[in-house]
């Protein structure tokens, strides 16, 4: 899967999946791993949806979802940011790192591991 | 919602074949369609039906709640498959000559497509390449202001940078003009992705349609659900 780099924001989308939820899922990730500073301005839905190729409706959508996150706000006549407000972003983060352990662990169950090998694999693994 | 093509029971019949089989479709506006199958499905067939340039053998169509009429395609801009172009212009004499015979012809427009998708005014028609070409043909249609837009294999036999052109000037299309469009195609990989919607046919009959992002989640790519389909 080819990486499109907009300013600080890199995208990766699979066309197995819904578009509107990869875009909105990968903005929440580059804010949550820092590589997007707080308040930076967001890509037009034009520049995202011609760079990306895809329908300017699922760029708003995406856009509309982050809003009602407060992950984004629009300032009238300047734009889309990200938000300024450090609590929103570590809720997100909080958010997806919940996500992700909900998704190890429907793994590990699958693979019929009980929480205390589980546990042991977490603690053997290279956290550095 | 306001529907801005609208069939029910629409049959074309030539001799044995059944071009259009009881096809019962809706296409809703602002969206963006992609029309899918086959060579033979029906697809070129239904464009010609919305504006007019065939009588069904039955059924009902409605295109702005009225019967298709030369007096509704001035509110329709058509790409037919295989577009020709007067040989002897140049490319600013053929935006020229949009403007004089197209309603609603935005010649601004079409000057600054012309200029984004690489287009030398002062080269001639005849020298352009089949690329180039093609890019010239959807400028002409898409510049029209106009409010229902049927594009018929405008990807087919273009190189992979003149399809890319193509797809940024639809997605500006719908931005700046808030159209609606329909295209078929065979070029799902790279159209897909800027469809909101899809209907495929087969043999005249609609087998599928669907919300894109819809269909995705539940079966995968449209690319492979076509596979799936006419396999």
């Amino acid at each position: 899967m080819e990486t499109i780099r907009i300013g600080d924001f890199s995208f990766q989308l699979d066309l197995t999946k819904p578009l509107y939820e990869q875009v909105l899922q990968q903005i929440r990730y580059s804010v949550a791993r820092g590589e997007v500073a707080l308040g930076t301005k967001l890509p037009s839905v034009r520049e995202l949806a011609q760079n990306l190729k895809i329908n300017p409706n699922t760029v708003m959508r995406a856009y509309q979802e982050l809003d009602r996150d407060h992950l984004i706000e629009t300032r009238r006549g300047q734009g889309t940011f990200i938000t300024d407000n450090l609590k929103i972003v570590e809720q997100i983060r909080q958010n997806l790192a919940y996500e992700a352990a909900r998704s190890f662990i429907t793994a590990m169950k699958e693979l019929g591991m009980d929480v205390h090998t589980a546990k042991s694999l977490i603690e053997e693994g290279d956290w550095t | 919602m306001s529907f801005i093509v609208e069939t029910e029971d629409l049959c074309k019949r030539y001799g044995d074949k059944m071009a259009l089989d009881r096809l019962t479709l809706r296409l809703l506006q602002g969206q963006v369609t992609g029309l899918l199958g086959p060579n033979g499905a029906g697809k070129s067939t239904l464009l010609k039906a919305i504006v007019g340039l065939l009588q069904p053998s039955s059924g009902k169509i409605e295109v702005f709640g009225r019967k298709p009429h030369w007096s509704v395609n001035a509110r329709i801009a058509y790409l037919p498959d295989r577009a020709q172009w007067y040989k002897y212009q140049t490319v600013e004499s053929a935006l020229h000559y949009g403007e004089r015979v197209f309603p609603n012809f935005n010649l601004a427009r079409a000057q600054r497509m012309a200029e984004q998708m690489g287009l030398t005014p002062s080269d001639s028609v005849a020298a352009l390449s089949k690329g180039l070409e093609a890019r010239l043909h959807l400028i002409l249609c898409l510049a029209r202001e106009a409010e229902l837009v049927l594009l018929d294999e405008p990807f087919s036999g273009i190189d992979l940078v003149s399809r890319e052109h193509i797809i940024q000037s639809i997605i500006d299309s719908t931005l700046e003009q808030h159209q609606t469009i329909l295209i078929t195609t065979h070029e799902i990989h790279e159209a897909e992705s800027i469809f909101d919607h899809v209907i495929f046919l087969e043999n005249g009959k609609l087998i599928l349609e669907g919300e894109t992002e819809v269909l995705r989640s539940e079966q995968g790519s449209i690319e492979s659900i076509y596979r799936g389909l006419y396999r």
